[in-house]
């Protein structure tokens, strides 16, 4: 496997992604989503009290984009990490191309390899320009005044930007947990619907799992609340248990979902 | 003599409890273009599948200009030790390796990306063989002209006929500059005028060096096209040689013969030698016999005082050779025959090294 035959093949994925309509309506959804939810928080004469953040979303700017990572972490990470990553393997199944693409000078491995890199690559990007927007839209429709965080302090613009950047990061390892599901998921069952959707089902049904009593290892095990581990970062002084566990979970999804995946794909007649 | 660029010994495949491939050899050299024939569902799919490597072989040797592909078997047993000695996970590593730079084609009817255009199908591929900007804008070009699509080029490919896929998958093929081209039934869905021009393109590259293997189920066209050919059967190869030496195993062509008093020619034909006649459902007679013997024929019945009132060839006869080949001669297709069947000398599977 070279490094140049996996960016070709991330390159020709690429290409591919920016040709689909998909791609650009999930691109423009990320982009307008914070600035919708911006405009009617400052038009409502109420807050989402209820929510982390909540409280401050019309007072602070920055309190915007943690608002919108508290919801997002419900089904909308799920979707933005398995959009693209659900539908790479399978897409080839349902256009026929996988005999296209394996009869050039790629190895199945630099297939696989490129359409990580690609899968990983939306993943991030999506959840940047999120990111990006909801600081943006905060900031120009609600100001950029201070923040207060999680124990009560009040931090700086700057200080609030950093905390900010600092939690939107720390979304990456779930996001990818759930990219490598998705990507293990349209390998498996060759189908774009299971591969996009079923990760989502998956992570509804984790967060049903957060609310019932059952073993407490299998609920350190679901990688949905990864995506709560960033509330740490908004305390004085910071903790990062939260993160650690968050972080390692999400590295074994992602490890054991590639591992299956490329299984799948390595060992399989294609044609047949 | 020159090295085969294909050389592929006992191929083996089993889906279950059906053997696909069943100890396939096919050799085929440079300049050659060689047929592979045989009916749907006779395993030539399989076999160019098996040798793109889209699917693995249960046993077998694979070698494209000499140099082993044995990497797309599979090892029939993974015993502890077989698993971890050299051979094995070389067989192993090489399993999932890419075609090799020169090597092309495409199985069944080639597939594209049909949001976007053909050109920009034909890109990618390129790109993904390692072409950059310039080189592979021209390559596009070049491989588009030669197939006749650069008025199309600009349109979706989900837009396109079947036709045009077939042609825009030898597109795909020549932009790899093959020196060997396995070409999966490429004229199937083209019209007679494309197909000509796909044949030109074969026998051209075939001129230049190239080895060529074609797959069809028509075995005029490949006795037109090949001077080389395998004959598969239910996975095993039936025949592999010569087009000149299958020539020679072939038997008389058949035709169909109407004339004015069945019963007499019938009785006309019982004392010629090296002419077979039989009745047919058609209210026509059947007639086995090379071109000496039905001339020879024709005139007894003229001058017999019986009007032949049509004579048109039924099946050639290489067709007919193929046919007994592949169990489908007319002996199973169960005429009323008025002279004693011929014995079926090809009745078993025969191999010509």
């Amino acid at each position: 496997m070279s490094v140049r035959g996996v960016l070709a093949v991330a390159g020709v994925e690429c290409s591919k992604l920016t040709a689909q309509l998909k791609t650009r309506i999930v691109l423009a959804a990320c982009v307008a989503g914070p600035f919708a939810f911006a405009a009617a928080m400052r038009v409502q004469s109420t807050a989402p009290t209820d929510t982390l953040f909540g409280r401050s979303v019309t007072e602070s700017g920055f309190a915007v984009p943690l608002v919108v990572l508290g919801f997002a972490a419900l089904w909308v990470f799920p979707v933005l990490a398995s959009i693209v990553g659900g539908d790479l393997c399978s897409a080839e199944d349902r256009y026929g191309t996988w005999t296209t693409m394996l009869t050039r000078s790629r190895s199945r491995r630099e297939v696989f390899a490129g359409k990580v890199l690609t899968a990983l690559g939306f993943s991030s990007l999506t959840v940047a320009v999120l990111a990006v927007s909801s600081v943006v839209a905060g900031v120009l429709v609600i100001g950029s005044g201070a923040l207060i965080d999680l124990s009560g302090s009040l931090r700086s613009p700057a200080h609030a930007l950093v905390g900010v950047a600092l939690a939107w990061a720390t979304v990456l390892p779930p996001a990818f947990g759930f990219t490598a599901l998705a990507l293990m998921l349209s390998a498996g069952t060759r189908n774009s619907a299971a591969g996009i959707g079923l990760p989502v089902v998956a992570a509804l049904a984790m967060q049903l799992y957060a609310f019932v009593d059952g073993p407490d290892v299998l609920r350190q095990m679901l990688l949905t609340s990864a995506f709560g581990a960033w509330h740490g970062i908004l305390t004085e002084p910071p903790y990062y248990g939260p993160l650690i566990h968050a972080t390692t979970i999400s590295a074994v999804y992602f490890v054991v979902g590639l591992t299956i995946a490329y299984r799948m794909l390595r060992h399989r007649d294609i044609g047949r | 003599m020159e090295r085969p660029a294909l050389e592929a010994l006992g191929i083996s495949k089993r889906y279950g409890n059906r053997e696909a491939l069943r100890r396939v050899n096919l050799v085929a050299r440079p300049g050659q273009l060689h047929g592979l024939l045989g009916p749907n569902g006779a395993g030539k799919t399989t076999l160019m599948r098996a040798l793109l490597g889209l699917i693995r072989c249960d046993a077998g040797t694979v070698e494209f200009f000499g140099r082993s592909q044995d990497a797309r078997l599979k090892p029939s047993r993974y015993s502890l030790r077989s698993r971890y000695s050299l051979r094995s996970r070389d067989r192993l590593r090489s399993r999932e390796g890419a075609v090799p730079d020169g090597v092309a084609g495409f199985v069944d009817t080639p597939a594209f990306y049909p949001y976007l255009s053909g050109r920009k199908n034909l890109a990618l591929l390129a790109r993904l063989d390692g072409d950059g900007g310039a080189r592979r804008s021209h390559r596009v070009d070049r491989a588009l002209e030669h197939i006749g699509l650069v008025s199309h080029a600009d349109i979706a490919v989900g837009s396109y006929s079947t036709g045009m896929r077939q042609r825009l998958g030898l597109a795909a093929a020549l932009l790899r500059s093959p020196r060997l081209l396995f070409l999966d039934e490429p004229t199937s869905f083209l019209d007679p005028l494309a197909a000509r021009d796909v044949r030109a393109i074969a026998r051209r590259l075939a001129d230049e060096g190239a080895a060529v293997v074609w797959s069809s189920h028509d075995m005029a066209e490949v006795e037109e096209l090949c001077t080389a050919l395998t004959i598969v059967n239910d996975g095993r190869v039936v025949f592999s040689g010569d087009v000149a030496e299958l020539r020679q195993l072939a038997p008389s062509a058949v035709h169909l013969l109407r004339t004015s008093d069945d019963g007499a020619a019938l009785h006309i034909a019982s004392g010629r030698t090296g002419v077979r006649v039989a009745s047919t459902t058609e209210r026509a007679l059947e007639v086995s016999a090379d071109v000496d013997a039905l001339d020879g024929y024709v005139i007894a019945l003229g001058n017999a005082g019986i009007a032949v009132r049509s004579l048109e060839r039924r099946v050639r006869s290489l067709e007919s050779l193929f046919l007994e080949l592949t169990g489908h001669g007319r002996g199973r297709e169960g005429p009323t025959s008025a002279s004693p069947a011929p014995a079926n000398e090809l009745q078993a599977p025969l191999v010509v090294p």
